[in-house]
Formats: structure tokens, C-alpha cells, sequence
């Protein structure tokens, strides 16, 4: 009898927790979804309606395509973060001081970040503009059409995006970096050495061999970064001070759902937003663990 | 098995032309890393004959100075903020790891009925975005537990982690079944086992886990933000936040304040980052 009920013993504390904290919230908001609701008087059932209006409202198809261009940063990541692993991947003097260098964006935290974005990007006193304005770009940056030099980085709407994905990038290439450091350690030398008797040089040695040996941490890499940048919040709320940038130039749909949820407290809809969101999730993880499950058979 | 500081295997010695060319790239990210923070710090050290607005921007400041540290320190209870977060990740990762080792025990080395719905429903809730709880999460912290505007609301939420689950589990496959039939001929129960047994062998992926897990509390803004009132309550992150509303065109104080609050992060990494990149190779990618 002990022994039976030994596992179930070891595993209620982390069940109820996970009842409590993710699966009850689950069904609740997946409940909520159906109800108006503003948290003062008790939710009124209203059938499909927020998923209606949801589909037909422009607000939610902006944030939702701002979260599809924010996707971008997914091969930015992958493409960076292999040349910084193999430019880390070589016995040099002093190159464990250069990765954990790379590294520390990694644990700095995205209000600390935002703050140096806002003040690098700053129209008048920003680095950026400064540093435009010292190599005599200023005519060149007047004619890319985005109005005339010195930008306004924070304020102009095209910009919104990009800001936050160069924060994202800034402090995610690190992490990938590392990621790709253990995948390249783990190709044998021996393929290396074929390569090179087979006439590589060192660009192509790292096409034939280094990429093919990376699929695995690609994947994950793609999984892992993708996901997250579906649902980015901090850089967009600490770039645009919780306002999501103008015109909703930032708002993407995690934004938006925080926005609808917890400052107009459109609950109910905000809960359809949401079960949005997971759905688009879902469908994200299949597709990628299908591509997964395609590249291992591919490599066999 | 990859260290920040540790030699290369795979990478050969470059030409002498060829290292020039990658410290001349390796140079040149470090200082797209470092540039943020010198800026924030630059500014952070100007004193009021210094400006802080200015085209072409002054680099260093012409009269440093301590005063914006002292301004932010005297307006602000920043040594509040910094202890509420240090007891938010210290609890959060105390009780994040016993339960998941707990868990991770019986999955990685019991039989069961169930045992693999179980694995599968953990394995789904990774998929489910934290996003996704934080309305009725919001609604349970405010009707249900009333423990809004309190630390618990922070660590609470924080004690599951499907994903710590999987690694403490890889972690426990690894360790030899005849040690633990060794313990229980001996006589020693199963929680005795964990304990004692387990739980040392597996020490290193308990660390990595830890660590990341602190790193995640520390840095985390969005739930903190919406459970925290008072501001004595405050974490580093929420704090740093609101500071930027008080000193709103003070860049000087905003600037002093981000540095304030990255020092402690900073002193963690430097101390464990041997432990930060084991981790990530031992647990992530071996796919």
C-alpha cells in the first residue's frame, strides 16, 4: 500500500500547483471569453460576441500583424548569434572574458535596458543622433525619407517595432550565442579535418560542416526565440512608457490584450484575446516540433 | 562541456592576419555591449554643469560626481527594492526547486499508473504563455487569496515550473538505478532517498536550475507590476520603473538609478557564470 501511493506523494505538491496556478486559470479564462466583463459588476454571459468583435476590430489585427513583423527577429537572432559562436569557437587569448562579456545583456533586465535604449535614441541627447550627426551622415539620414536628421527614434511611428526588436536582439544574442557554442563543441574534428582535405576553405568548411552539425540547436534556437517574440511585452512597455507607442506603432498582442484587460478593463474581451493567443501558440509549437520531427529525418 | 572561461577544443589557432581579423570583430561586438552601459553611466556621473543634452553629445562628464546616486537613494527606498526582490528569488527558488525535485523523482525513476498522462500534461503546460493566467491570476490574487499587493502574490505564482521539472528529471535518470535499490535494502524510504541520495548527486543541475530560476524572478516586470501597490513592496525592476515617472526629465537620476540596479545582477553573474553556461549546454540542447 506505502509503496503504491509513494509517487502520487512526491508529485501532489507540484499537481496542485500546477491545478492551481495553470490549468483553474486556464478554464477561467477560456469562461471568461464568453462573458462582459469589467471586474466592478459580476460577468454577464454573452455567447460568442468577443470573439466577434475581435475579428472585425482593426485594433486587434494591428497588434496581431505587429507580433507577426516582430517574428523578425527570429533569423536575426539564429544568423548573429552562429557568427558570434564561431567567432567565440577558437582558442584566442582572453576569449572567455569576450563570451561572459556577451552574456551580461542576457541577465540585465529589460527596465535597465529600456532606460539605455531611450537615452541612446534620444532625439537631442541620444548617442545615436550624436554619433550621425559626428560621421556627417545627417544629409544622407534626412534622405532616407524618414524626415530630416536629427530623428525622432522614439516618437516616430515606423520606428516603434524596429526599437524594440534591437532591444530583443541586444539582449537575447548572447544566450543563442552560448547555445551555439555547445552545439559547434560538439561536432567531432574529425569532420573538419575531411573538409579541409576535400579542399574547404574556412567559409565553406563552416557551411558544409558547422551548419549541418548546428540543425538541432537551429531548431531549438527557432522554437525558443520564435515563441518568445510572439508574446513580447517589456521592451514595447518600458520603449514607448506604457503607451504602446504612437498611433499604436508598438502595440503587439500581449500588449494589447494587457492593455484591453487591465487599463480598460474589458476583461471578457481581453480573455477572447487571450485564447487567441493560445491558439496561435498551439499552432506555432506543431508546426515546429512537425519541422523538427522532418529535419531528424532528414539527418538520418 | 562548454565554460565561459574554459579552452577550446574544436577552434585551431588562426593566422596571425586571421586573428587580427577576429579580434577586430570580437572588439567591435564588445563594444556594441558595452556602449549602453557607459552612456548610462557617463550620464549618471554628470553634475549639473555638465550637459546632459547636448549635439554632439558630451561623452565623459566634465565635473563627476555621486549626487544623482545620493538624490535617487534619499527619494527612493532603492535598498527596500533590493531586498524585496532578493526575497522574492530566494524563496521562489527554494520552494520552485523542492517541488520540482519532488516531482521529477517518481518521473524519472518510478512506475506507475498514470505516470505518463502526467509526464504529458506537464509537457503540455509549457505550451500554455504565462500571458495566459495573468487575468484570472489577477482576479484569483484580488477575490480568492486577497494576497494582492503582497511579496507572496510574486512568489506563489512562481513555484511551478514544468520546464525545471524536465531538467531535474533528465538530471535524476542519470543517476544509477543499483544506488537507490542500495538504500532501499538498507531500509531507507523513499523521502529519505530523495534526500539524501538524489538530491547530492544531481547538485550542479541544481544550480544551473536555481540560478536561472533566480535570474527569471529578478528580472520579471509585467506580473510584478500588477500585484504591487505600496511602494515599500516594490521589486528592483518596478521600482526602476517608476522612477522614471518621478525624475521623468532628469536623465542624470534615471541613469544613476539603472546603474544601481544592475549592479547586483552583475556581481551574480560574475561570481556564478561557470554555472550560468553549464546549464544551458547540459540541459537545452541535447536534441
Amino acid at each position: 500500500m506505502r509503496r503504491s501511493l509513494t509517487p502520487y506523494f512526491f508529485l501532489t505538491p507540484a499537481l496542485v500547483m500546477m491545478a492551481v496556478f495553470t490549468l483553474l486559470p486556464l478554464l477561467a479564462v477560456a469562461g471568461l471569453s464568453f462573458t462582459e466583463y469589467d471586474v466592478l459588476r459580476p460577468p454577464v454571459f454573452v455567447g460568442f460576441d468577443n470573439y466577434v468583435d475581435l475579428l472585425t476590430e482593426p485594433d486587434f489585427w494591428q497588434a496581431l500583424g505587429h507580433s507577426v513583423i516582430y517574428l523578425i527577429v527570429t533569423p536575426t537572432l539564429i544568423v548573429l548569434s552562429i557568427v558570434l559562436a564561431i567567432a567565440v569557437n577558437r582558442s584566442l587569448p582572453g576569449i572567455g572574458a569576450f563570451r561572459a562579456l556577451y552574456y551580461i545583456p542576457v541577465v540585465t533586465g529589460s527596465v535597465t535596458v529600456g532606460i539605455a535604449w531611450r537615452w541612446l535614441f534620444d532625439t537631442r541627447g541620444g548617442l545615436v543622433n550624436g554619433a550621425l550627426t559626428w560621421l556627417g551622415l545627417n544629409d544622407f539620414v534626412s534622405g532616407l525619407g524618414f524626415g530630416n536628421a536629427p530623428l525622432n527614434w522614439l516618437t516616430a511611428p515606423e520606428f516603434t517595432l524596429p526599437l524594440a526588436m534591437s532591444m530583443t536582439v541586444w539582449m537575447g544574442v548572447g544566450y543563442y550565442m552560448v547555445v551555439f557554442l555547445a552545439g559547434l563543441q560538439s561536432i567531432p574534428d574529425d569532420l573538419y579535418d575531411a573538409a579541409v582535405i576535400d579542399g574547404c576553405n574556412g567559409w565553406q568548411k563552416h557551411w558544409h560542416v558547422s551548419l549541418p552539425g548546428l540543425r538541432p540547436s537551429i531548431v531549438f534556437v527557432a522554437v525558443i526565440s520564435s515563441l518568445s517574440a510572439l508574446k513580447v511585452f517589456d521592451e514595447i512597455y518600458v520603449l514607448t512608457n506604457a503607451s504602446g507607442g504612437r498611433l499604436n506603432s508598438g502595440v503587439t498582442i500581449v500588449f494589447y490584450l494587457w492593455e484591453q484587460a487591465f487599463r480598460l478593463q474589458n476583461v471578457g474581451y481581453a480573455s477572447a484575446v487571450a485564447l487567441v493567443l493560445l491558439v496561435i501558440t498551439l499552432a506555432f509549437s506543431i508546426f515546429n516540433v512537425r519541422w523538427l520531427e522532418r529535419g531528424q529525418e532528414e539527418a538520418r | 562541456m562548454t565554460t565561459l572561461t574554459g579552452s577550446v577544443a574544436a577552434g585551431r589557432r588562426p593566422t596571425r592576419w586571421g586573428m587580427v581579423a577576429w579580434y577586430a570583430v570580437l572588439l567591435l561586438v564588445a563594444a556594441l555591449t558595452v556602449i549602453p552601459f557607459l552612456w548610462l553611466l557617463s550620464t549618471s556621473l554628470k553634475g549639473p554643469e555638465d550637459a546632459v543634452v547636448a549635439m554632439p553629445p558630451e561623452l565623459l562628464p566634465g565635473h563627476p560626481t555621486f549626487e544623482n546616486y545620493v538624490r535617487v537613494w534619499e527619494r527612493l527606498p532603492v535598498w527596500r527594492f533590493f531586498l524585496n526582490s532578493l526575497i522574492v528569488a530566494t524563496v521562489t527558488v527554494v520552494l520552485n526547486l523542492f517541488v520540482s525535485a519532488l516531482a521529477a523523482y517518481p518521473l524519472a525513476k518510478m512506475r506507475f499508473p498514470g505516470r505518463d498522462a502526467i509526464f504529458y500534461l506537464l509537457l503540455a503546460t509549457l505550451i500554455v504563455p504565462a500571458e495566459l493566467t495573468y487575468i484570472p491570476g489577477f482576479l484569483m490574487a484580488v477575490q480568492l487569496f486577497q494576497y494582492i499587493d503582497t511579496l507572496q502574490s510574486l512568489i506563489l505564482p512562481g513555484i511551478f515550473s514544468a520546464f525545471n521539472i524536465f531538467l531535474l528529471r533528465q538530471a535524476f535518470q542519470t543517476v544509477p538505478d543499483e544506488l537507490i535499490d542500495a538504500a532501499r535494502i538498507d531500509g531507507a524510504g523513499e523521502f529519505r532517498i530523495w534526500w539524501q541520495i538524489l538530491l547530492p548527486t544531481i547538485r550542479p543541475t541544481l544550480a544551473t536550475t536555481a540560478i536561472f530560476t533566480a535570474v527569471g524572478s529578478w528580472n520579471s516586470l509585467l506580473w510584478p507590476s500588477l500585484m504591487l501597490r505600496t511602494r515599500e513592496l516594490y521589486t528592483l525592476p518596478v521600482g526602476l520603473n517608476s522612477l522614471r515617472g518621478m525624475f521623468e526629465s532628469d536623465f542624470r537620476a534615471v541613469a544613476a538609478g539603472a546603474i544601481m540596479t544592475v549592479i547586483p545582477i552583475m556581481i551574480f553573474f560574475i561570481a556564478l557564470q561557470r554555472q550560468f553556461v553549464r546549464g544551458l549546454t547540459s540541459g537545452a540542447v541535447k536534441g
